[in-house]
């Protein structure tokens, strides 16, 4: 039988060649020097003194990360109509909202599942649109605060300045969904029910954070708006944005399909993104990332730091995060919300054991690149993951490599590059490094 | 070439390096996520 493993070469570009461990993301970023590139044989030693250590980190990342996130949707109706959202337009018009009795019940019963644990749980309140029922929302966190972390993502339509208060009281992360720096891009995809669109009370809602660090925007980039990323950055950037997510559309539902943006475009448009928050950084001294991108850069030098749990295989659907929708039922991840086939219970009645154990969430848990054609070769394979499940389930064939495929090759061949410029400074925020070992350096 | 880029160069060597977050990735502000958010405020 023939060894398969080993060091990998690839082009980063005409300077640098990336010599690549795909398995355990050991790298070198090798400089052309006289017209040639080199690998030192003292790297080669390096490599033979960390690979198995680099292992065993990759595989217990990927195989034995604990539960620490629960997504609830408490509601399952919306007052935005999103012609990319990946829950179906059925539910989300007559969709069920649970009581504050059952939001309750849901809560002590991930609080008993998390008793004595090391870490407190993270709670996201998540879609459809969880501040339609924001009583109950801010009841829970009240009761609950001292057990859980707890984070918001809304479209802010109904946020109100008092609501700013007591999430910041709090120190509650929230999302806010924000698609460009115009009313009249951003309205073509953030449609609200009544007409129009977010923009304005997306924007009112980023005065009244100013700049509150637990802040992110989340942008769904589609066709509407890849050309118009730079322009978001700046707008987020003037207005004391700490962190924004430039997040491709979910092809989950068959009507966003038509949206995906060209792969390469999307690439190009994020990289400028990218240079555009760094020279703001530089420029004002106030930092703006772009997490997304921040995330590949971490799945390279400190691949177990990476917060975004998409971007590994298998993925933290059913894994590290669960959602639990207004009715009661767990899925892997709100992405499934639309298959009732991926319950893996119903939090009422089951345990939420019984659900990371169950055959819909072991399905998820088994969907790894190794089983797909091309990515089970591809180096990048443990840095994209292939996402994602839910997306190739839709479009039939969930063993399919990632729609975004050859956009996240090029994205992560930038991040190398980046790396090579020794640019990570500005790519990670400032506090950031003081809780990173450096472990080798070569 | 002009100097500066000779210089530039002929300090280019090979780069590999491996960081451990000190804390575990719950806690991290790598970017401030969901659950992250520092208990005292931080400066901008």
């Amino acid at each position: 039988m023939s060894n398969t493993r080993g060091i990998s070469f690839s082009n980063i570009d005409a300077e640098w060649k990336l010599a690549l461990d795909p398995e355990n993301i050991f790298w070198s970023l090798l400089p052309r020097s006289n017209g040639e590139f080199m690998l030192p044989d003292d790297l080669i030693s390096l490599y033979k003194k960390e690979h198995e250590h680099l292992d065993t980190e990759m595989r217990n990342f990927r195989f034995n990360e604990p539960l620490n996130c629960v997504y609830i949707d408490p509601t399952d109706r919306c007052n935005a109509n999103c012609p990319y959202c990946y829950i179906p337009s059925k539910i989300r018009k007559h969709g069920k909202q649970m009581t504050w009795e059952q939001l309750d019940a849901a809560l002590s019963k991930i609080a008993d599942h998390f008793k004595g644990a090391k870490k407190k749980p993270v709670i996201v309140f998540h879609a459809a649109e969880p501040l339609l029922v924001k009583d109950i929302l801010f009841q829970a966190i009240r009761e609950y605060h001292g057990k859980m972390l707890f984070g918001i993502q809304t479209n802010s339509l109904l946020l109100e300045k008092k609501d700013v208060t007591f999430m910041k009281q709090y120190r509650v992360g929230v999302g806010i969904s924000l698609d460009a720096a115009t009313a009249a891009v951003n309205n073509r995809s953030r449609v609200s029910v009544t007409g129009g669109g977010n923009f304005k009370k997306a924007v009112q809602a980023l005065d009244w954070f100013k700049g509150y660090e637990g802040l992110n925007v989340i942008a769904t980039v589609s066709k509407y708006n890849v050309n118009k990323l730079s322009e978001l950055v700046k707008f987020l950037h003037r207005k004391k944005v700490p962190c924004v997510l430039l997040n491709p559309v979910r092809l989950t539902q068959k009507r966003s399909w038509g949206l995906k943006p060209d792969d390469m475009v999307y690439a190009k448009n994020l990289m400028k993104a990218v240079e555009t928050a760094m020279e703001l950084t530089q420029k004002t001294g106030r930092q703006i990332v772009i997490g997304n991108f921040t995330n590949v850069i971490l799945a390279i030098i400190s691949p177990t730091a990476r917060r975004m749990m998409c971007d590994i295989s298998p993925c933290g659907g059913g894994r590290t995060f669960l959602t639990v929708t207004a009715d009661g039922e767990m899925v892997p991840c709100g992405e499934f919300i639309g298959f009732k086939e991926f319950s893996g219970g119903n939090i009422f009645r089951t345990s939420i054991d019984k659900a990371m154990n169950s055959k819909p969430f072991k399905q998820i848990r088994e969907r790894m690149v190794e089983k797909i054609d091309e990515c089970d070769t591809c180096d990048f394979r443990h840095i994209c993951g292939s996402p994602c499940p839910a997306e190739m389930y839709a479009r039939g064939n969930m063993y399919k490599k990632a729609e975004f495929c050859e956009f996240y090759k090029e994205i992560i061949r930038q991040a190398f590059k980046m790396i090579a410029e020794d640019k990570v400074k500005y790519l990670l925020r400032k506090d950031s490094m003081d809780q990173m070992v450096m472990e080798y350096q070569y | 070439m002009n100097k500066a880029n000779k210089a530039e160069k002929k300090t280019k060597a090979a780069i590999s390096f491996h960081m451990k977050c000190a804390k575990t990735a719950n806690g991290l502000t790598h970017f401030v996520m969901y659950g992250d958010v520092p208990k005292k405020k931080m400066p901008l």
